[in-house]
C-alpha cells in the first residue's frame, strides 16, 4: 500500500513538474492529428513536418502575441478509434486550441464532436459532404473542395475531352456517391452517359473489375482511388489494351507512384487536383519546406491551417480556441492586405492592418458552414513519365 | 488529464469486455475467433441503428446488440461446425470482412462508409466530465458482471466439459458431452459479449464507421489477453486494460526521446506493440494469470 501510494506521488508529482516549468511561459499549444501510418501514411508525416516549418519559423520572429508556439503532432493512424484517442490526449493533456490535418473522413467525423464539446478549433483537409453539415457551430473548417464540386470538374473536364460514355471506378469511400452523382450530373448535362463500378481497394488485381468496365464501351474511365489501388488499375488497364482516356486524381497520381510503376502503364493518364495558381507565394513556400517542386495538395492546405490560426489567435488578441472560432474568416477572406505566410500576416495585424490569407491551396475563402468558396484546379497530364501542366481554371 | 484518464479507463473497459469474449471463445474453448471484430461492430450497428433511427431507449438498443450478435455467432457456429483450429480462424477473419464491406456497401441499410453519426450517448453529453465518469461506472460495473459470470461458468461443469472439449473433443464426446451444442453455445455467448463492447462503444463515442471495425481490432484484443492469460477471466480483463495503458503509454515515451520526429515515433510505437508480445512470449508465454488447474472434488 505505501508502494503504491509513493508511486503515485511519485508520478502525480512529474507529470506536475513540466506544467509548473512552463507556467512562466506559457505557450501557445497546437496540435497536428495526421494519419502517420495506416492508408493515409503516405500523405500524413510530409503534413506534420511542414507544420513543424512553419512552427519553427514563426517561433523564430518572436511568437504569437509575445508566446512561442508548441506543436505536438500525433498519429491518428488512419483509424477512428485510434484517432479519437490522440485526440483525447491532445485535448485533455496537451490541451491545445487548435487540431489540425485530419485526413480520413471517418476520423474528421469521430473527432469534431470532441473538438466542438471542448472548444478546440479544428481544421481537415477531409472532403466529405456530410462534415460541414455537422453541427459544428463554426468550430470546423475544410480546405479540400466539398467532393460535390470535385465531381463537377472531374465530369465537365471529361465531357471536356469529348467523351461521350465515362465508367467511374472507385473504392466505397464516404465522397465516393456524392462525387459519382455530380460527375454523372456533369456527363448528362453534356449529353454522355456515366456509370460507376465500386471496388474493394485491397485486392492484388482488378482484373475482372477492367473487364467489366471494358463491357460498357467507355471512352473515358475514371480511376478515382488513392496511390496503391490506382497503380493496380492502371496495370490492370494497360493489360486489357484500353485505348480511351483515363482520368484520375493528382494525388494518387503523383510523382512518388510515376517513380514506381513502368511508364508506358501511366502514359497519358490525365489528373485533376484542387490547386492554387501555380507560382503563388504560399504555393513557393510549401515547396520550400516541404523540400519537393510538387507538394501534396494535404500538405498545402495543413501549411494554410497553421498560418490562419496562427493569424486568428493574434487577430483575436487571444491564443484559445475560441479566439480562432472567431477571428478566422475576419483573416482569410475581405479586403485587406494580401498574405501568403502568418510572418507577413502576424507583422501586418501588429501593425494594426486588416490582413486576407491567400494560402498554398488556394484563396482559403470560407463560407458559414466552413466550406472553402471558390477553388481553382489544376489538370495535369503525364507525358514521357512526367507530368506536364494542361491548365489551370 | 483527468477526463483523459476517465476517457481511457472506459475505453478499457471496452476492451476489457471483447478480452472477455476471446477468453470464453478461445481460452477455454479452443475456437478461434479472428472475427472479433465482425460482431464488435454488429453489436454497435444494431444498437445506433435502433437508437439513433428507432428511437428506444439505450437499454433496449444494448439488450438488441447483444442477441444481434448471439444470433450472428449461432449462424457462424452453424456453418463451420465441423471446422477446427486454422480452418475456424479463417472462415471467421472472412466474415469479420464481409460485415465491413456490407457495412460499407449496404448504404440504405447502415448508411455507408459515412457512418452513423450523433448516436445517442445515455447520458446527457453537456455534464461533461460527469458524462464519461458515468460511462466508466456503467461500463465498469458492466465488465465486472461479464467477469463473474465467466467466473461462475468456468467452475461450473458446463466450464469443466468446455475445457475437456478443447483439450480433446473426441474423448469429451466419448465421454458423453455434446460437443456441437456446447461450442455453439460458448460461441453465441462469446459473441454476444463482444456485440455488447461495440454497443457500448458506439453510445459513449457517438459516432461509429465501417473502418472502426477494422481487423486491428482484433489483433489487439489478441495480443490483450495473451499478455493477460487466456484461460482466465480475470487474465482478460488485465489485458484489456493493460492493452490501452501501454498503447497509450507508449505514445508519450516516443514523444519524450529527444531528436525523435512525429513520424519515427509513430513507427517506434507500432513496433514497440510487437516486441511486447514477443517479449512476453518469450518470458512468460502463459500470461500474467495463467490458467489455474482445477482440483478434482473429495469424495
Amino acid at each position: 500500500m505505501t508502494l503504491a501510494r509513493r508511486t503515485l506521488l511519485l508520478s502525480t508529482s512529474l507529470l506536475a513538474a513540466p506544467s509548473l516549468v512552463r507556467a512562466q511561459a506559457a505557450p501557445i499549444k497546437l496540435g497536428t492529428l495526421t494519419p502517420l501510418t495506416g492508408a493515409g501514411g503516405p500523405y500524413g508525416p510530409v503534413m506534420a513536418a511542414c507544420v513543424r516549418g512553419v512552427v519553427d519559423q514563426v517561433n523564430a520572429a518572436g511568437g504569437v502575441l509575445g508566446k512561442q508556439i508548441e506543436l505536438i503532432s500525433e498519429d491518428d493512424q488512419t483509424n477512428p478509434e485510434a484517432g479519437v484517442r490522440a485526440a483525447r490526449k491532445l485535448i485533455d493533456v496537451d490541451r491545445v486550441s487548435a487540431i489540425m490535418g485530419t485526413w480520413a473522413s471517418s476520423v474528421t467525423t469521430a473527432v469534431a464532436p470532441l473538438a466542438w464539446e471542448n472548444k478546440v478549433f479544428l481544421a481537415t483537409v477531409s472532403g466529405a459532404d456530410s462534415i460541414t453539415l455537422l453541427p459544428h457551430n463554426g468550430w470546423l473548417v475544410r480546405t479540400q473542395p466539398n467532393t460535390t464540386l470535385q465531381g463537377k470538374k472531374f465530369g465537365e473536364f471529361a465531357v471536356a475531352q469529348g467523351a461521350k460514355r465515362i465508367f467511374v471506378m472507385m473504392p466505397q469511400t464516404p465522397f465516393t456517391q456524392s462525387q459519382f452523382a455530380a460527375m454523372k450530373a456533369a456527363a448528362e448535362a453534356g449529353g454522355g452517359a456515366a456509370e460507376l463500378l465500386i471496388y474493394d481497394a485491397t485486392k492484388p488485381s482488378l482484373r475482372t473489375e477492367v473487364d467489366q468496365a471494358m463491357r460498357f464501351r467507355p471512352d473515358v474511365i475514371v480511376a478515382g482511388g488513392y496511390t496503391p489501388d490506382t497503380s493496380v488499375l492502371l496495370r490492370d488497364l494497360y493489360r486489357a489494351s484500353f485505348s480511351g482516356k483515363v482520368l484520375a486524381f493528382a494525388y494518387a497520381v503523383n510523382q512518388a507512384m510515376l517513380g514506381a510503376i513502368p511508364k508506358e502503364v501511366v502514359e497519358g493518364v490525365m489528373t485533376l487536383a484542387p490547386s492554387p495558381a501555380a507560382g503563388s507565394g504560399g504555393y513557393a513556400k510549401v515547396q520550400a519546406l516541404a523540400g519537393t517542386q510538387a507538394p501534396d495538395p494535404y500538405t498545402c492546405q495543413i501549411y494554410d491551417h497553421v498560418n490562419l490560426v496562427l493569424m486568428a489567435m493574434a487577430k483575436g488578441g487571444a491564443t484559445t480556441g475560441q479566439a480562432v472560432h472567431d477571428n478566422i474568416r475576419k483573416v482569410s477572406q475581405g479586403s485587406g492586405e494580401s498574405v501568403d505566410t502568418a510572418l507577413d500576416g502576424l507583422r501586418a495585424i501588429a501593425a494594426g492592418r486588416e490582413v486576407n490569407y491567400e494560402g498554398a491551396s488556394g484563396p482559403c475563402d470560407f463560407n458559414e458552414i466552413g466550406d472553402v468558396l471558390d477553388v481553382k484546379f489544376r489538370y495535369e497530364q503525364v507525358k514521357a513519365g512526367a507530368l506536364t501542366l494542361i491548365r489551370i481554371a | 488529464m483527468i477526463s483523459y484518464l476517465v476517457f481511457l479507463a472506459v475505453i478499457g473497459g471496452i476492451y476489457a469486455l471483447l478480452a472477455q469474449s476471446v477468453t470464453l471463445a478461445w481460452g477455454m474453448a479452443g475456437l478461434v475467433n479472428l472475427g472479433l471484430a465482425g460482431f464488435f461492430g454488429i453489436g454497435a450497428y444494431a444498437s445506433a441503428m435502433l437508437v439513433t433511427w428507432g428511437g428506444v431507449p439505450v437499454p433496449v438498443g444494448l439488450v438488441a446488440a447483444v442477441i444481434a450478435g448471439a444470433v450472428a455467432g449461432l449462424v457462424v457456429t452453424g456453418a463451420t461446425l465441423r471446422l477446427r483450429d486454422d480452418y475456424l480462424a479463417i472462415v471467421t477473419l472472412g466474415f469479420a470482412e464481409a460485415v465491413r464491406i456490407i457495412a460499407s456497401n449496404e448504404i440504405w441499410l447502415t448508411g455507408g462508409t459515412d457512418g452513423i453519426s450523433g448516436i445517442p450517448g445515455g447520458f446527457p453529453r453537456d455534464w461533461g466530465l460527469g458524462f464519461h465518469a458515468a460511462w466508466m461506472g456503467t461500463i465498469s460495473v458492466l465488465v465486472f458482471c461479464v467477469w463473474f459470470g465467466l467466473r461462475r461458468l468456468s467452475a461450473s461443469p458446463w466450464g469443466r466439459a468446455l475445457r475437456a472439449i478443447r483439450e480433446d473433443q473426441t474423448v469429451a464426446a466419448v465421454a458423453g458431452k455434446p460437443v456441437a451444442r456446447m461450442k455453439a453455445e460458448a460461441f453465441a455467448i462469446a459473441a454476444g459479449i463482444a456485440a455488447l463492447a461495440g454497443a457500448l462503444y458506439g453510445h459513449y463515442g457517438s459516432y461509429i464507421a465501417p473502418e472502426l471495425f477494422a481487423p486491428l481490432v482484433t489483433i489487439y484484443v489478441f495480443l490483450a489477453v495473451t499478455t493477460g492469460g487466456n484461460g482466465r477471466p480475470s487474465g482478460a480483463v488485465l489485458g484489456g486494460y493493460l492493452l490501452i495503458a501501454f498503447l497509450e503509454a507508449t505514445r508519450f515515451a516516443a514523444g519524450a526521446i529527444p531528436g525523435v520526429t512525429a513520424l519515427q515515433a509513430a513507427a517506434l510505437r507500432e513496433a514497440s506493440v510487437g516486441v511486447a508480445l514477443i517479449l512476453l512470449l518469450h518470458w512468460r508465454p502463459q500470461g500474467i494469470l495463467p490458467e489455474r488447474n482445477q482440483k478434482a472434488p473429495l469424495v
